[in-house]
C-alpha cells in the first residue's frame, strides 16, 4: 500500500531537471503497484465477506485510534480500478505536467501521492483514518487542479476544496458523536465493525448519517451538491480530470455503502424514499445539462453526474442487483470516464480549444483518435456487449424490481445518454473538416498504448463480467442481507 | 504578632526562580558587557536559562506540592505541562527574537530623527528585549502555578508588562508600533482594573484569597452568590482580555500588527498558554462546584469568539491581522475545552495549547521572511505568487495554516477533534455544532491565501523573500517539524499530557 | 431440443471480419472486401448446413441451442449467453446471410470508387454478426445486444458519408429513435424478470401461463414500443425515410431485407407473451394498419426514388406487424411476407442503386424516364420486384401479401372487416405508387440533366439482382406450397383451431387483384404522359402537399419532442448558473460581507476599545441579574 510513497520518494529526489527520469520512475511505480494489486485479487478469498489482508497498528491508543486496513471484495474492486488506471494516467498525460505552475517532478509526486491515499482510504478499516485520508486527499488534488489545470483553475480549485472540506466537517460532526457514544457504551474505537454495533436512538441514527450521507453526497456528487465537478473537471488537466471523476469521486459511493449503510442502517432506510429521488434527478439532471454544454470537459462532468445517479440509484435500491450493479458500475464508469477524458485531452491539446464546435470532421483527419472518441463514448452510453451496458442494466433491473417508478423514469437517462454522447460525436467527429483542423496528428504510439488497455477493458467486461461479478456478489448480498431485506420475489406463482 | 518565616522548597520554585535571575543577570549584562558582545552574550543567557528551567521543569514532573511556597504556589501535573509548553515556545520564540532586523536601534530616539539613523549607522541594538522576554516568561510561568489572587494578579502584571514594551520597540513602521503598546498598556491596564475589581468581590464572598479558601466556600455554598457571580465574572475578563476573547478581544489585531513580528509571535503563543493555563486552573479547580454559573457565561463568549474571529479574518487584507483574528477564533475554539470540565477536555486544551502555540510562532516566523526596501510586506495582495518566490516560506507558511484549519496530518487536526469530542462528551453539543461551522469559515480564508500564495501570479513591486537567517530558519523548521508530527504520530504526548494532567485541588 | 457446438460461428466469422478490417486499419484496404465477403459467404453455409441438419432431425429434436458462458449473474438474475437456433431463427439465419453475402458482392462494384470501402464492409460484417446475434439469442439480454449492435451499424452505414451534415443528422435521429424503442426493450426485460424472475425465451414461456395478464400487457405494450422503433412503425417511423441518407446497398440490406423486420421478429419469438395479452395484441394489430396505410400514402407522393421505396418497406413491414397481431393464425404469414419482402424490396434497391449508379447518383425520379432501354437488366429485375409487391400471381407476393389479407378477413369480430378492408386498400394504394415509380423511370420519356449517359452497371451488380429476382418469383410459392412454411414454424406456435372463414380465399385474392388494378390503373392515368415536370408541382391540392411532408411527421416531433427538450435544456443550464451555483456563491458573500461589517468595530480608537470592554462587561452583569433574580 505504501508502494507509490516510496516511489514519491523516489521521484523527489530525482533532479529537477531530468524530468523523463520522473516520468518513468513514476510510471514504473505504478506498475508495480498494480502487480501487487493484482496479486492481491489473486489471494482474495471470494466467499469470505468479513476484512481480508487486515493490519492493525496502534495508532493514537488513548483516542482508540488505529492504524487499521483490510478489504473486502468492495473495496478490492475499487483499488483495483484506481492502480490500473494510475499508469494509464502516467502515461497518458506524458507531456500533461509540462506548462504546470511547477516542475514536472512535483506533479508525479503529488500524482503518486494521491495513488497511495486513494488506496488508502478504500482501505481504511478504522472511521479516523479514514477520515483523516479523506481529507488529507483533498490537498494534492487540490494542487493538482490549480497547479496543472487551465482556465479559471484556481477558482475550480478552491471551490472544491471548499465544498469537500465543508462535507468533511458535517462528516466529523458525526464521526465525534460515534466516538463519544462508543466511549460510553463500550469503550472508545473507532473500529468500524465495532462501531456497527452501537445501540442509538433512530433521530441520533437520522443526524449522524445525515452528516455521513452529505458529505459523501458532495463527493459523489449527487444533485443538488454537484456544482463544483464541473468547474473542477473543465480546469484539471486530462488526468487529473480522470483521477477525480474515476476515484475520488468513487469515495463518495463507497462511502455511502461502507459507512451509510453499514454504521447506520436504520437511518438509510428512512432516507432511502428521498435519496432515491435526488438519484433520479441527478440521472435525468445531469444527462440534460450534459446536451446543454459546449465546452467538452464540461459535457464529460455532466455525464458523469447522470452515471454517479444511477450508482447511487442502485446502491439504495436494497437489491443484490442493484447492489452489485452500483458496485460494477463505479468500476466500469472509471474507464469509460477514463477513455473520454483521455481522448478528448489529446483531441483539446492538439486543436488548443475544448469549445465541441471548435473540432468538425476528425474522422477524416484523425481517424484513430475520432474511433476512440466514439468508443468511450458508445460506452457512455452504455451500449450492449460494453462494460457499461451491464452495470447500468443490472441497477435498472434492481431497482425495478424493488421500486418501478423510479426506474422507469430512470430508464429515460438512456436516451438522454445517446443525445448527449451522438451530439458532440456528430459535431466533432463528422460533418466538414472545420478548417484549421487539416492537420491535427492522429494518436501516436504511446497514447495508443495508453488507451488499449481501456479499451480492452470495456469489452471484454461486456461480454464476460462475473469474474468481477463473483468477487463482488458475496459482499453485496451479504451486505443487502445484514440490512435485512432480500430481493423481491418474482410475482408469477401468487397469481 | 508572630512571624513565621515562609518555608519554600526552591526545587519546585526552580524554574520561575533561574528565569527571574537569569534576567537579572541579564539587566547586568546590559550595564557591563560592551556593545559589540552584548548581543551574542544576551542570546546565549536568555537560550541557557530556558534549556535549564526547562530541565528543572521535566525534573519536577510528577511531583505535586500546594506548599511549595505556603500556598501561593501550586505545582501539579497541569503546571508542569503548562509551563513546559510555555518555555518550549518561548525557546522556539527567542530565536526569532534574536533576528535583530525587527527591533529598533534606539528606542528613545524619535522615529526618523537624527539620532536614530546615527544609532542605526553604529549598528546599535535593544538588546534589552531579551531581559524583557525573560521577566515575561517568568511571569507567564507563575501565571498558571499561582494559588490565590494576589499571586495571580503579580503574575498577570509581571507578564504584561514587559510585554507593553516590547510592543513598542519595532524598527519599522515605528509610530504604528509605538501606538499599538500604548493601545496595549491601556486597555491592559483597563483590564486589569477588572481582575482587582473580581478579586476583591470574591474576597468578599469567601473571605479568603487563596484558591482552596475560595473554592471551599463555594463547595459550601455558604457565601452570597451575587459576590461570587460578580467577582467571577470580572476576574473572567481579565483573564479573556488577555487570551482575546470577544468582545475583550479590540487589542489583539493592532497590537498584533504594530508590534516587532518576533513579538507578536511570542505574545500570541506564549500568552494564550500562560492565560489558558491559568484559566484552566481556575474553572477546573476553584469554580467547578460553581459550573451552573460560568459555563453559560463561557459558552456564549466563546461561540461569539469563534464566529466573529473566522467571519472576520476572512476580510482581512493584512496577513498579521489575519493571523491575529485566527488566534482569536482560536481562543474561542479553546473556550469550548475549558467549558467541557472534564479530564478529556483538560488533556485536549493543553495539547491544543501547545500545538498552536507552536504553529503560531512558525507562521510569524514566515512573516518576517517576506520584506521589502521599507521592512516587512504583510499586505496580503504583494504576497501573491510567493509560492514561485520562495517555494520554502510559501510551502511552510501553506503548511501552518492547513493546521489552523485542522486539516488532518497536522497537530491542528489532532487539537480540534480532541477538544470538539471533549466538548460533545460533555453534552455542549450546540458549541461544538458552532465550532465546526466556524472552521468550515476559517478554511475558507486560509485557502484564501494559499491561493494568493500559489495561484496567482506575483506582481512586479520589489517585494522578496529574505533569505532566512539560521536562526529564523531553525524557528519554521522547528515548529513544523512538531506541527507535522504531532499531526501524524501525537501519541506520545497525548500520553504523556493525559497521565499528567490532573489538578490536585 | 439438441445442442450444437457450431452456432457460433455464424456470428463469430463476420465478427471478425468486422474486427479484422477495423482494427487492421489501411493495410486491409487491398483485400478487405473479398475477406468480408468471402467471410459473410462461409457464414451463410453454415446455415445453410444447420438448415439441413435441422430438417433431418424429428420435429421436437430441431431446435438447436449452444450456451457458451455465464454471462451476468447477480442474486436470482441469471443470465447465460447462450444461442439458440430454431425453426424461426433458421428463416432469419438464411435470410440474413444469404441477401447479406449477395449485398457484400453488389457492394464490391457499387462502393470501388470510395477510398473508404475498407470501412463500408467492416461495417457491413459487423451488421451481419448484429442480426446474427439478434436472432440466435438464446434470451431477451442477448437478443438486446444484438439489437443496439444492429442499431449501431446501422447508425455507421446511415452516416458512413458523415462529411455531409444532413446525412450525419439522419445517422444521429435514427439512432435515438431506436434507442426510445430500445428503452421499451429494457422495460420489457425488467417486467419480465420482476414478474417471471427470468429472461430468457424458454422461461418466459414457461412462466407465461401463471403471470397475471396486466403483467403480460405491459410486457407486451413496451415489446410493441421496441418492435416499432426498430421497424420504423408509427408513431417512431420518421427515421426510416431520412436513413436513405445511407449507400444504397444499405438501405437495401438494412432498411429493408434485414434489419427493419426485426420488429416482426421480436414480435414473433415473444407469440406466448402477446398470446396471453389481448389488448397488447390489439394494438399490434391497430400499429400496423396504421402503419401500413400511413408508408402507403407517403409513398404516393415521393420523387426520390429510395425513399418512395422507404415508403413501401414501411407499409409493407406494417402488413407484417398486423399480421402478428392477429396471433397463431397471423406469425407464419407475417415471416413468409418477411422473407418474399425480404426478396423482392432488396431487389428493388440494389435496381435503384443501379439506376443511380448509371444517372450520377441523381436520385429524383422526375429527372429519369425511358431507362428501360438503357439498362434492361436493372428493368427486367426491378420490374419482377414490381409485380412481386403488387402481389400479382404467381410472383412471390401475390402468396405472401394474400395469407395476411385472408387472415386479416379471418381474425373474426368486426375488427376482421375493418382490418381485412384496409389491407385492401393498402394493396391498392401500393399498387399505385409502385406504378408511378415504375413509370417515372423506365418508361415515358427522357427527363435527364445533360451530360448524363445512362448504362447497365458491372456484372458484379446485376448478378445479385438476378439471384434476388429469381427469389421475388419462386419464394412465395415454395413457402406457401402445402404451406411448408406453416408447417415449418407450426412447433413454435400454440395453434387455437382453425377458425371460420369469413371469405374464400379465392374472394380475397379477386378483390385484391381488382384494387390492385385500380391502383395501377390510376397511375398509369396520371403519370403515363409526355409532359412530366422535372421540379414537382406546387398548385397541388392541400392533401398533396400534406403528404409530400411525410403527413407532418417530424414536424410533430419537432413541435412536441425537439422544442421542448430543448427548452428544458436551455432553462435547466440557467437554473445550473443561477439558482443552484447561485446560491452557494451567494453564502460565500454573505460570510464576507458579514465580515466586513463587523470590522467597523475594529476603529483603531483605544475609547472604543475600552467602550467595547466595558459594554462587554454590563452585559455580564445584566446576564447575572437575570440569573441571580
Amino acid at each position: 500500500m505504501f508502494l507509490p510513497l516510496v516511489g514519491a520518494a523516489v521521484v523527489s529526489v530525482l533532479p529537477k531537471a531530468n524530468e523523463k527520469a520522473a516520468k518513468q520512475a513514476a510510471f514504473a511505480t505504478t506498475i508495480a503497484v498494480l502487480l501487487v494489486t493484482i496479486g492481491m485479487v489473486l489471494s482474495f478469498e471470494r466467499e469470505n465477506v468479513a476484512f481480508q489482508f487486515v493490519e492493525k497498528y496502534a495508532w493514537i491508543p488513548s483516542f482508540g485510534i488505529n492504524f487499521a486496513v483490510g478489504i473486502d471484495a468492495v473495496a478490492l474492486v475499487l483499488i483495483l480500478m484506481s492502480t490500473i488506471l494510475a499508469p494509464i494516467v502516467v502515461l497518458a498525460g506524458w507531456n500533461e505536467a509540462h506548462g504546470g505552475r511547477w516542475s514536472v517532478k512535483t506533479f508525479y509526486i503529488l500524482i503518486l501521492v494521491l495513488e497511495t491515499m486513494m488506496i488508502g482510504v478504500f482501505a481504511a478499516t478504522d472511521v479516523f483514518l479514514f477520515y483523516v485520508i479523506f481529507e488529507a486527499m483533498l490537498i494534492p488534488v487540490y494542487f493538482l487542479i490549480g497547479g496543472y489545470g487551465t482556465g479559471e483553475r484556481a477558482a475550480a480549485a478552491v471551490k472544491f476544496l471548499i465544498y469537500s472540506l465543508v462535507g468533511g466537517l458535517l462528516m466529523l460532526a458525526s464521526i465525534i458523536a460515534l466516538y463519544v457514544m462508543s466511549g460510553d457504551q463500550f469503550g472508545h474505537t473507532f473500529d468500524i465493525n465495532e462501531l456497527s454495533q452501537l445501540q442509538m436512538s433512530s433521530t441520533t441514527q437520522s443526524l449522524l448519517f445525515l452528516g455521513f450521507f452529505i458529505a459523501f453526497a458532495i463527493k459523489a456528487p449527487v444533485w443538488p451538491f454537484h456544482t463544483w465537478l464541473p468547474d473542477a473537471a473543465a480546469s484539471a488537466s486530462p488526468g487529473t480530470s480522470v483521477l477525480l471523476l474515476g476515484v475520488l469521486d468513487k469515495v463518495g459511493t463507497f462511502g455511502m455503502i461502507r459507512y451509510c449503510l453499514t454504521l447506520f442502517p436504520e437511518a438509510s432506510k428512512t432516507f432511502t424514499p428521498v435519496i432515491l429521488i435526488l438519484a433520479v434527478i441527478s440521472i435525468l439532471y445531469g444527462a440534460f445539462l450534459a446536451i446543454g454544454q459546449k465546452d467538452i470537459k464540461r459535457l464529460i462532468a455532466f455525464t458523469s453526474i447522470s452515471h454517479f445517479g444511477f450508482i447511487t440509484l442502485g446502491i439504495f435500491a436494497m437489491t443484490s442487483q442493484g447492489h452489485s450493479g452500483a458496485v460494477l458500475y463505479m468500476f466500469n464508469h472509471a474507464f469509460s470516464t477514463a477513455a473520454l477524458f483521455l481522448v478528448a485531452g489529446w483531441m483539446i491539446s492538439r486543436r488548443g480549444s475544448s469549445t465541441v464546435s471548435d473540432f468538425g470532421g476528425l474522422q477524416r483527419v484523425t481517424p484513430v483518435m475520432a474511433w476512440s472518441f466514439f468508443f468511450a463514448g458508445l460506452s457512455s452510453l452504455a451500449l450492449p456487449g460494453l462494460s457499461s451496458f451491464v452495470s447500468e442494466f443490472l441497477v435498472l433491473v434492481g431497482t425495478f424490481t424493488r421500486y418501478p417508478v423510479h426506474a422507469i423514469i430512470a430508464t429515460f437517462g438512456i436516451v438522454l445518454a445517446a443525445l448527449y454522447i451522438l451530439i458532440p460525436v456528430q459535431k466533432a467527429l463528422h460533418g466538414p473538416t472545420t478548417p484549421g483542423n487539416e492537420n491535427l496528428k492522429d494518436l501516436n504510439l504511446r497514447e495508443k498504448i495508453a488507451i488499449a488497455p481501456v479499451v480492452a477493458i470495456i469489452v471484454v467486461l461486456g461480454f464476460y463480467p462475473s469474474p468481477l461479478l463473483k468477487i463482488i456478489n458475496p459482499a453485496t448480498t451479504n451486505i443487502i442481507a445484514q440490512l435485512g431485506f432480500s430481493d423481491p420475489a418474482p410475482s408469477f406463482e401468487d397469481k | 504578632m508572630t512571624f513565621t518565616s515562609p518555608v519554600l522548597s526552591y526545587t519546585l520554585l526552580s524554574p520561575m526562580l533561574i528565569l527571574l535571575g537569569g534576567a537579572l543577570i541579564g539587566v547586568l549584562v546590559e550595564a557591563f558587557v560592551s556593545k559589540a558582545k552584548r548581543a551574542v552574550v544576551q542570546l546565549t543567557l536568555a537560550l541557557g536559562v530556558l534549556s535549564l528551567a526547562l530541565f528543572q521543569v521535566w525534573n519536577i514532573r510528577g511531583e505535586q506540592s500546594i506548599s511549595p511556597a505556603m500556598g501561593s504556589i501550586i505545582i501539579d501535573g497541569p503546571a508542569v505541562l503548562l509551563q513546559g509548553s510555555i518555555l518550549i515556545i518561548s525557546i522556539i520564540a527567542i530565536l526569532l527574537i534574536a533576528d535583530t532586523e525587527h527591533f529598533t536601534a534606539l528606542p528613545a530616539a524619535l522615529p526618523g530623527s537624527e539620532e536614530e539613523r546615527e544609532a542605526i549607522a553604529m549598528g546599535a541594538q535593544v538588546t534589552e528585549v531579551y531581559p524583557l522576554t525573560l521577566f515575561a516568561v517568568a511571569g507567564m510561568l507563575m501565571f498558571p502555578v499561582a494559588g490565590d489572587l494576589i499571586t495571580l494578579f503579580v503574575a498577570l502584571e509581571m507578564l504584561s508588562l514587559p510585554l507593553y514594551l516590547m510592543a513598542g520597540l519595532s524598527r519599522r513602521r515605528r509610530l504604528a508600533s509605538q501606538e499599538s503598546a500604548l493601545k496595549y498598556f491601556l486597555l491592559g491596564s483597563f483590564s486589569s482594573a477588572f481582575f482587582l475589581f473580581g478579586a476583591a468581590y470574591l474576597y468578599g464572598f469567601s473571605g479568603s484569597l487563596d484558591f482552596a479558601g475560595i473554592q471551599a466556600s463555594v463547595v459550601g455554598g455558604g457565601g452570597n452568590d451575587v459576590l461570587l457571580l460578580i467577582g467571577m465574572a470580572f476576574l473572567s475578563i481579565g483573564l479573556l482580555f488577555k487570551v482575546g476573547a470577544v468582545p475583550f478581544h479590540s487589542w489583539a489585531p493592532d497590537v498584533y500588527q504594530g508590534a516587532p513580528t518576533p513579538v507578536t509571535a511570542f505574545m500570541a503563543a506564549a500568552t494564550k498558554v500562560a492565560a489558558f493555563g491559568a484559566m484552566l486552573r481556575i474553572y477546573y479547580t476553584v469554580f467547578a462546584n460553581a459550573q451552573w454559573s460560568w459555563s453559560p457565561m463561557l459558552t456564549g463568549i466563546a461561540v461569539i469568539t469563534m464566529l466573529l474571529g473566522s467571519l472576520v479574518a476572512a476580510t482581512q487584507r493584512d496577513v498579521k491581522r489575519m493571523l491575529a483574528y485566527s488566534s482569536i477564533a482560536h481562543a474561542g475554539f479553546l473556550l469550548t475545552g475549558v467549558i467541557a470540565l472534564n479530564k478529556a477536555g483538560l488533556d485536549a486544551t493543553i495539547f491544543y495549547l501547545f500545538a498552536y502555540g507552536v504553529a503560531t510562532v512558525g507562521a510569524f516566523a514566515v512573516v518576517t521572511l517576506v520584506r521589502d526596501s521599507s521592512g516587512e510586506v504583510t499586505d496580503l495582495n504583494r504576497w501573491k505568487g510567493l509560492g514561485k518566490r520562495s517555494p520554502f516560506a510559501a510551502s511552510t507558511f501553506a503548511f501552518f495554516l492547513l493546521a489552523f484549519a485542522g486539516i488532518p496530518l497536522t497537530s491542528g487536526f489532532i487539537g480540534k477533534f480532541s477538544i470538539f469530542s471533549a466538548a460533545y462528551e460533555s453534552g455542549a453539543t450546540g458549541l461544538v455544532l458552532v465550532a465546526i461551522l466556524s472552521s468550515a469559515l476559517a478554511a475558507f480564508f486560509y485557502i484564501r491565501v494559499i491561493v494568493l500564495m500559489f495561484f496567482s501570479d506575483a506582481t512586479e513591486d520589489g517585494t522578496s523573500v529574505e533569505m532566512p537567517s539560521i536562526l529564523t530558519r531553525s524557528t519554521i523548521v522547528v515548529s513544523a517539524a512538531i506541527t507535522l508530527v504531532l499531526g501524524v504520530y501525537p501519541t506520545p504526548l497525548i500520553d504523556f499530557i493525559s497521565e499528567l494532567a490532573i489538578f490536585i485541588r | 431440443m439438441t445442442t450444437s457446438t457450431s452456432l457460433l460461428y455464424l456470428i463469430g466469422l463476420p465478427f471478425a471480419g468486422a474486427a479484422i478490417l477495423i482494427l487492421g486499419g489501411r493495410r486491409t484496404d487491398k483485400w478487405g472486401h473479398l475477406l468480408a465477403t468471402a467471410l459473410s459467404a462461409s457464414s451463410f453455409a453454415v446455415g445453410v448446413y444447420h438448415l439441413f441438419q435441422m430438417v433431418n432431425r424429428p420435429i421436437e429434436m430441431r431446435p438447436t441451442s449452444q450456451k457458451l458462458f455465464e454471462w451476468i449473474s447477480v442474486g436470482s438474475f441469471n443470465v447465460d449467453a447462450g444461442l439458440l437456433l430454431d425453426q424461426l431463427s433458421i428463416c432469419f439465419v438464411l435470410l440474413i446471410t444469404g441477401v447479406g453475402t449477395l449485398i457484400h458482392i453488389y457492394s464490391i462494384a457499387y462502393m470501388s470508387e470510395d477510398r473508404d470501402r475498407r470501412r463500408f464492409f467492416a461495417y457491413l460484417n459487423l451488421f451481419i454478426a448484429a442480426m446474427l446475434l439478434l436472432v440466435l439469442g438464446d434470451s431477451y439480454l442477448s437478443l438486446y445486444v444484438g439489437w443496439e449492435g444492429v442499431g449501431l451499424a446501422s447508425y455507421l452505414l446511415i452516416g458512413f458519408w458523415n462529411q455531409k451534415p444532413a446525412y450525419a443528422t439522419a445517422s444521429k435521429k435514427a439512432f435515438v429513435m431506436n434507442r426510445v424503442g430500445d428503452m421499451g426493450l429494457s422495460l420489457a426485460i425488467m417486467i419480465a424478470f420482476a414478474t417471471m424472475g427470468t429472461v430468457s425465451f424458454a422461461g418466459v414461456a414457461e412462466h407465461a401461463h401463471h403471470t397475471s395478464e396486466a403483467a403480460l400487457t405491459a410486457m407486451g405494450i413496451m415489446l410493441l414500443v421496441a418492435a416499432a422503433g426498430k421497424s420504423a412503425q408509427f408513431p417512431l417511423q420518421a427515421w426510416l425515410g431520412d436513413a436513405m441518407a445511407g449507400p444504397t446497398p444499405v438501405s437495401a440490406l438494412i432498411h429493408a431485407a434485414t434489419m427493419v423486420t426485426a420488429g416482426v421478429y421480436l414480435i414473433t419469438r415473444s407469440n406466448f407473451v402477446f398470446d396471453a395479452a389481448p389488448t397488447a395484441q390489439l394494438l399490434v394489430v391497430i400499429v400496423g394498419a396504421i402503419t401500413l396505410i400511413f408508408g402507403a400514402l407517403i409513398g404516393t407522393a415521393k420523387d426520390d426514388i429510395k425513399k418512395a421505396l422507404a415508403a413501401s418497406t414501411m407499409s409493407q413491414i406494417g402488413y407484417m406487424i398486423l399480421a402478428t397481431g392477429l396471433g397463431p393464425i397471423g406469425y407464419a404469414f407475417a415471416i413468409m411476407h418477411l422473407i418474399t419482402h425480404g426478396f423482392f424490396k432488396a431487389g428493388m434497391f440494389l435496381g435503384a442503386g443501379s439506376v443511380m449508379h448509371g444517372m450520377n447518383d441523381e436520385v429524383n425520379m422526375r429527372k429519369y424516364g425511358a431507362l428501360r432501354h438503357f439498362m434492361p437488366i436493372t428493368f427486367i429485375t426491378f420490374g419482377i420486384g414490381y409485380l412481386a409487391i403488387l402481389g400479382v400471381p404467381p410472383f412471390a407476393g401475390f402468396y405472401s401479401k394474400d395469407m395476411i389479407i385472408e387472415a386479416a378477413f379471418n381474425s373474426g369480430g368486426t375488427q376482421a372487416i375493418l382490418l381485412g378492408s384496409l389491407t385492401l386498400i393498402g394493396a391498392g394504394i401500393t399498387a399505385f405508387y409502385m406504378t408511378r415509380v415504375m413509370i417515372l423511370t423506365f418508361a415515358g420519356t427522357k427527363r435527364w440533366d445533360e451530360g448524363v449517359e445512362p448504362h447497365e452497371s458491372p456484372w458484379l451488380m446485376w448478378f445479385p439482382m438476378a439471384v434476388l429476382a429469381v427469389g421475388s418469383v419462386t419464394s412465395g410459392y415454395l413457402l406457401y406450397h402445402n404451406r411448408a412454411l406453416v408447417f415449418w414454424l407450426h412447433p413454435l406456435f400454440e395453434d387455437h383451431g382453425e377458425h371460420e372463414e369469413l371469405l374464400k380465399p379465392i374472394v380475397v385474392s379477386a378483390l385484391a387483384l381488382t384494387m390492385v388494378a385500380i391502383g395501377v390503373s390510376i397511375a398509369i392515368y396520371k403519370y403515363l404522359r409526355e409532359n412530366i415536370e422535372t421540379v414537382a408541382p406546387d398548385n397541388v391540392s392541400w392533401l398533396t402537399k400534406f403528404v409530400r411532408k411525410d403527413l407532418m411527421q417530424d414536424q410533430f416531433n419537432e413541435k412536441f419532442f425537439m422544442r421542448p427538450g430543448q427548452l428544458l435544456t436551455k432553462t435547466l443550464v440557467t437554473t445550473e448558473d443561477v439558482i443552484i451555483d447561485g446560491s452557494v456563491r451567494g453564502v460565500a458573500r454573505m460570510a464576507i460581507g458579514s465580515g466586513s461589517g463587523l470590522r467597523g468595530l475594529q476603529n483603531g480608537f483605544v475609547r472604543s476599545y475600552a467602550a467595547l470592554i466595558l459594554v462587554g462587561a454590563l452585559i455580564l452583569i445584566a446576564a447575572i441579574w437575570v440569573v441571580v433574580s
